[in-house]
């Protein structure tokens, strides 16, 4: 079977499985299990309705528990273990992460990453979506701020490669330097800054994704809110900062944890353009040094990831409970 | 011969990755300087029709090309199916498939620390018995490649998992012949010729070098060659093997004298294309381009037997570009070392044809057919060395034959985590201006982390 | 319309001009970068390693080095050979020439340099040269001259054509579709469904599974990779279509549940309640009601899981078969076309705006969708 075909049957089987899935088990649940009518029918509803969110969450809680928890429980337990697998160590792994110098750098790097970059990319991303908001040319200029979203990690290393080189005849920077009549500095071993140029390669990146979800949010305000401030005398910047900020405040807090995390998980970047070479090591591509040679250390570092998501976590949680009122 | 090797490579490209019949007709059976009556005898003598053999190895684009030419013909001469595919992140894919049960029949590994890690994880399946025995016997310094495929089980027993094909010089220095020629440069016979000669070129207002240890994630792996290369010309092969053994710790004076012998070249900023700062960060592929330049941005360039790969389009060997022995101390009295790397065949999933792919490969025209194509140096003695591509690679043929001691890369035998991790970071930080002291002693202390 | 006369008459025009000013400034600093990528995707791998792309659409001063051809003649001067650097047919224009490769510039046209041991070098500018050597005798071996001139800029579309003409490249694009659009579009069912769950049904442990999926959101997939390739192995799927599927469907989960609720939280709640009331199940209030309206999610996220899904090589070479019948466009460029160790930077450009291609139509596409259900309803 050529794969094209198993591809088309598998979206006609796959949809319609899942679709098939949610009708029939619903309709099994409210027509067989516990029908609405005869003597228990108000009893009846309420336990169909206690059963239904399980009956839509199956398939996800399914699919998540295979993919990411068994696995994240493994993994926990393997980081318990030497490098070999055979020898219990506890938290060994962990006390051997926080003695090593690179660790404590990619840590405190992964915390420049995490506050940086988010706060960055979605401030772009939230002034290009209102820039381009009432723009005729608007959705050119969101194209082509969208593009590097769909520049593949490799390519974009690539490109920034010839930003950055070296050489003022292959990288730009360099070559305004010569004009201007600089020696050639490379900006990739500048100590400390050097960490901030490797993040505006993501923030080139994800400003596109924070201007999509953002300009939709935008849109979404009511027009009455804002022609009644209109009235009030509010300039146009009080509008966007007094009226349409707040409205979205959901939205940007999404974009913001969807980027924060987005952090945690990118190592290519730092991976292609140094190799974590020059101080500009962060944790991800820590733990692609010990990816498949040190299991142990490699999912400890994993987890020192997840633990800086806590908060974000914590946070979550508690929208979820003032959303339960 | 050459042009030969050329219409392979072009007849492989347009025949895509199927191994059709058309594969092998670049090398009419029982032409050229083959040994085709042994093929023929394994041919008779070996019947999978009906199998298939899949193999993953290191080796992609024109490699794998070239690579794909040999197996048509273990296609043609078995009847199985071959199917070979080739990975830049082969290291890790392995170890994902084989972990995960679906390793392929064979692998093709580019540093022996891996494969010894996988065989003691119970990964690799012990070659067929004999086959060390082939090795001493039928390869030069025979025994040498017997221990360097040699490892402990996962019950601890050794026994011997690599059989290598295909072997790389290390210890180049390329240059441009009519550069040096104008100059009035002599290609330097001892080390303290080297010295000199970089000296005159920087009087002459030149720049000797060209060095670049950039490599994405493998940043710094350059610069490991150049200290081991180093380390042969400094001390003696023992030392050199106590020290891959880590029987002499890493931070032991005699390699961080060697790690500053490399240091005294790639940290003057003189000696180097672009100053000191720009070595640590300059692409390998594209430092020895500084070669072909108009003027000279450099004169030599120290690196292994492929980089020619990655000269300018058009570029002759012998003619725009050749090479010489990176020399030893006259002074020391060591010979002349060479350093070396190679790729081992391992079976990772044992079956007949996991086997038979080992049997062919014993065969001088296995060997043959990739010296043909170019880019190809062996350690099996029972080649013919008329089917070498060109007088360059005979050369470096000879080079290999001509050594006095033959060690491997010590980066690709140690652990993953150093020789692959620590090593190169650390000399990335040496280059910026860490001192060869602590560089040593952090990479020690990487060492003595591991249990 | 209201917000483009924003009232304040005189500050109109320049607000507006400040606006498209800023936007231009933005656009240009983001297609530095890109155009960057375009234009080396048009040159071949020793251009860019010698030059800027910023460099590459003007004639660019090379140097080159020319064997001089023919052989010696005596004559009353000494040894001459004579003859034109371009070659018989070929023709150009010499800006500076000389006698050795560290100074290939060293005369101007049209003069006499003098060269070691009294030999002489003379160039035109249309590359005429007469070579001299006063020794008595005839010299072993011919010299080579440099010069320097100017070059057209070369733009070429190999790199475009090894892409998209090599053998096997159609089956590679078949297999990224047939691996790319099931794993957009079953992740987004099974999440939309969930994330209604999560938003508007009211049941035990809601908080927690919220905390649990925006924990799972950082999991780094290479922890996955091998409990689920052996479990594959087990169920009997081993290295498949399905098995990738299913891989992706897995891996984007946690954001699609995340992003959709989200969204369909701040769904207007009178809508849902009273067409509850109206005796609507959750199964109708979803269908009819909460998914149309919440198009502009599915269509952001449908636009980054197919992104991602694209461009992805890690998850494609570990769950995919590895012999070439399977290969998807980033294993096929990366393990077939780059080359031994990934060198050909220009192939690499090249496969980048192949590989963006796709994406971008999907964007465009879907872009109508991103603003359409919302303007369908009020968002609270």
């Amino acid at each position: 079977m050529s794969p094209l075909l198993q591809g088309i049957l598998t979206v006609i089987i796959g949809v319609g499985g899942c679709i098939g899935y949610f009708w029939a088990s619903n309709l099994v649940l409210d027509r067989v299990i516990f029908p609405a009518k005869g003597q228990d029918a108000g009893r009846n509803i309420n336990r169909a309705n206690a059963v239904r969110p399980w009956l839509f969450l199956l398939p996800a809680l399914a699919a998540l528990g295979l993919y990411l928890v068994y696995p994240v429980f493994g993994s926990f337990y393997r980081s318990l273990f030497n490098r070999s697998g055979d020898e219990f160590v506890a938290l060994g792994n962990y006390g051997a992460l926080f003695a090593d110098s690179e660790f404590r750098t990619a840590l405190f790097n992964n915390f420049l990453w995490v506050l940086f970059v988010p706060a960055a990319a979605t401030f772009l991303g939230l002034l290009v979506a209102q820039l381009t908001d009432r723009l005729s040319w608007g959705n050119i200029a969101k194209s082509l701020i969208f593009m590097p979203m769909a520049i593949s990690f490799v390519g974009a290393s690539l490109i920034w490669k010839f930003v950055y080189a070296v050489d003022p005849e292959i990288g730009i920077i360099n070559a305004i330097r010569d004009t201007l009549g600089l020696s050639a500095l490379d900006p990739l071993q500048v100590g400390f800054w050097n960490n901030f140029f490797l993040m505006v390669i993501l923030i080139w990146i994800q400003t596109g994704f924070a201007m999509v979800i953002l300009s939709a949010a935008l849109r979404g305000i009511p027009e009455e809110t804002i022609e009644a401030a209109i009235i009030d005398g509010a300039n146009p910047v009080q509008i966007f900062f007094k009226i349409k900020v707040p409205q979205i405040m959901g939205t940007i807090v999404v974009v913001w944890t969807t980027i924060t995390i987005l952090v945690l998980k990118v190592f290519d970047i730092v991976y292609t353009m140094t190799g974590g070479n020059f101080g500009t090591q962060i944790l991800p591509s820590y733990m692609m040094e010990y990816m498949f040679r040190d299991d142990g250390r490699a999912t400890a570092v994993a987890f020192v990831i997840m633990l800086i998501v806590l908060p974000v976590m914590v946070w979550n949680i508690a929208q979820a409970r003032k959303e339960m009122r | 011969m050459k042009n030969l090797a050329s219409s392979t490579a072009i007849a492989v490209i347009l025949s895509g990755a199927a191994y059709a019949d058309g594969h092998t007709a670049a090398f009419t059976p029982g032409e050229g300087p083959f040994d085709w009556d042994s093929y023929t005898a394994f041919a008779e003598a070996t019947d999978l029709t009906g199998q298939s053999v899949t193999v993953t190895g290191p080796w992609t684009g024109d490699e794998k090309a070239k690579f794909d030419v040999i197996m048509a013909f273990f296609a043609d001469a078995t009847g199985a199916e071959v199917n070979y595919s080739g990975s830049d992140s082969f290291e890790q894919d392995i170890v994902i498939s084989a972990r995960a049960g679906s390793a392929p029949n064979l692998a093709v590994f580019p540093q022996p620390g891996l494969a010894a890690d996988m065989a003691s994880q119970g990964l690799l399946t012990a070659l067929p018995e004999g086959t060390a025995d082939w090795v001493a016997e039928n390869f030069a310094a025979g025994q040498s490649w017997v221990d360097l495929g040699t490892y402990a089980g996962e019950d601890g027993s050794e026994d011997l998992y690599g059989m290598f094909y295909r072997v790389d010089l290390k210890s180049l220095v390329w240059y441009s012949p009519a550069a040096f020629d104008e100059n009035g440069y002599d290609i330097p016979e001892t080390m303290e010729d080297l010295k000199a000669l970089t000296d005159q070129i920087v009087a002459d207002g030149g720049t000797p070098w060209c060095i670049g240890l950039g490599s994405g994630a493998a940043t710094g792996w350059p610069a490991t060659d150049w200290v081991e290369d180093l380390m042969l010309r400094t001390q003696p092969p023992e030392t050199y093997d106590a020290w891959v053994a880590n029987e002499l710790p890493f931070d032991a004076p005699e390699v961080i004298a060697a790690i500053d012998e490399f240091g005294a070249f790639a940290r003057n900023d003189d000696y180097v294309n672009g100053g000191a700062q720009a070595v640590a960060n300059t692409d390998f592929r594209d430092s020895p381009t500084g070669l072909f330049e108009i003027p000279p941005a450099c004169y030599m360039h120290r690196q292994a037997s492929f980089i020619p790969a990655f000269f300018p389009e058009g570029t002759e060997q012998g003619e725009d570009v050749d090479f010489f022995y990176f020399p030893a101390y006259a002074e020391k009295d060591l010979g002349s070392p060479v350093l070396g790397a190679g790729t081992l065949f391992s079976i990772t999933n044992p079956s007949e044809g996991a086997n038979a792919m080992i049997e062919f490969l014993k065969l001088p025209i296995a060997h043959e057919l990739w010296m043909a194509q170019g880019g190809f140096l062996t350690a099996h003695a029972g080649v013919n060395l008329d089917a070498y591509e060109s007088d360059a690679l005979r050369a470096q043929g000879e080079i290999l034959a001509n050594a006095t001691t033959f060690r491997f890369d010590a980066s690709d035998l140690m652990p993953g985590e150093i020789g692959a991790g620590a090593f190169w970071t650390g000399m990335v930080d040496y280059v910026t201006g860490a001192s060869a002291e602590d560089v040593a002693k952090g990479i020690q202390e990487r060492w003595d982390a591991l249990n | 319309m209201s917000v483009s006369d924003d009232g304040i008459a005189g500050a109109k025009s320049s607000l507006s001009l400040v606006t498209n000013l800023s936007v231009i400034f933005l656009v240009v600093l983001w297609l530095i970068p890109t155009v960057g990528l375009l234009v080396s995707s048009f040159r071949d791998r020793d251009a860019i390693s010698s030059s800027g792309w910023w460099n590459a659409p003007f004639a660019t001063e090379q140097n080159f080095a020319a064997g001089a051809e023919g052989e010696f003649t005596q004559t009353p001067d000494g040894w001459v050979i004579e003859g034109n650097v371009f070659g018989e047919d070929g023709s150009g224009t010499v800006t500076a020439f000389g006698g050795r490769r560290a100074e290939p510039t060293a005369f101007q046209p049209g003069t006499t340099g003098e060269l070691v041991r009294g030999r002489t070098l003379t160039m035109e500018a249309n590359g005429d040269y007469r070579y001299v050597d006063p020794g008595e005798d005839a010299p072993r071996r011919n010299p080579t001259l440099y010069f320097g001139t100017q070059v057209p800029p070369s733009f070429s579309t190999d790199n475009y054509e090894t892409i998209l003409f090599s053998n096997g490249m159609d089956v590679a694009f078949i297999n990224t579709l047939t691996v790319t659009i099931p794993a957009t579009i079953i992740p987004i069912l099974i999440a939309a469904f969930a994330a209604y769950a999560l938003a508007w049904m009211d049941f035990p442990f809601r908080g927690t599974i919220i905390a649990v999926i925006v924990g799972l959101l950082v999991v780094p997939l290479q922890l996955a990779l091998v409990p689920m390739l052996t479990f594959h192995n087990d169920i009997g799927i081993g290295q498949s279509f399905y098995g990738i599927w299913f891989a992706h469907t897995g891996f984007g989960l946690p954001l699609a549940i995340y992003l959709l609720r989200n969204y369909m939280v701040g769904l207007p709640r009178d809508i849902i309640e009273s067409a509850k009331v109206d005796g609507a199940t959750d199964f109708q209030v979803f269908t009819k009601i909460v998914l149309p309206l919440s198009f502009p999610a599915l269509a952001s996220f449908a636009i980054f899981q197919f992104l991602w899904t694209w461009n992805d090589l890690l998850v494609a070479k570990v769950f995919l078969p590895s012999n070439s019948d399977s290969w998807v466009m980033t294993v096929k460029i990366a393990d077939d076309l780059l080359g031994s160790r990934g060198g050909d930077w220009g192939i690499l450009a090249a496969a980048a705006f192949v590989s963006i291609a796709v994406p971008l139509i999907v964007f465009f596409t879907m872009q109508r969708y991103l603003v359409r259900g919302l303007l369908a309803g009020s968002v609270k």
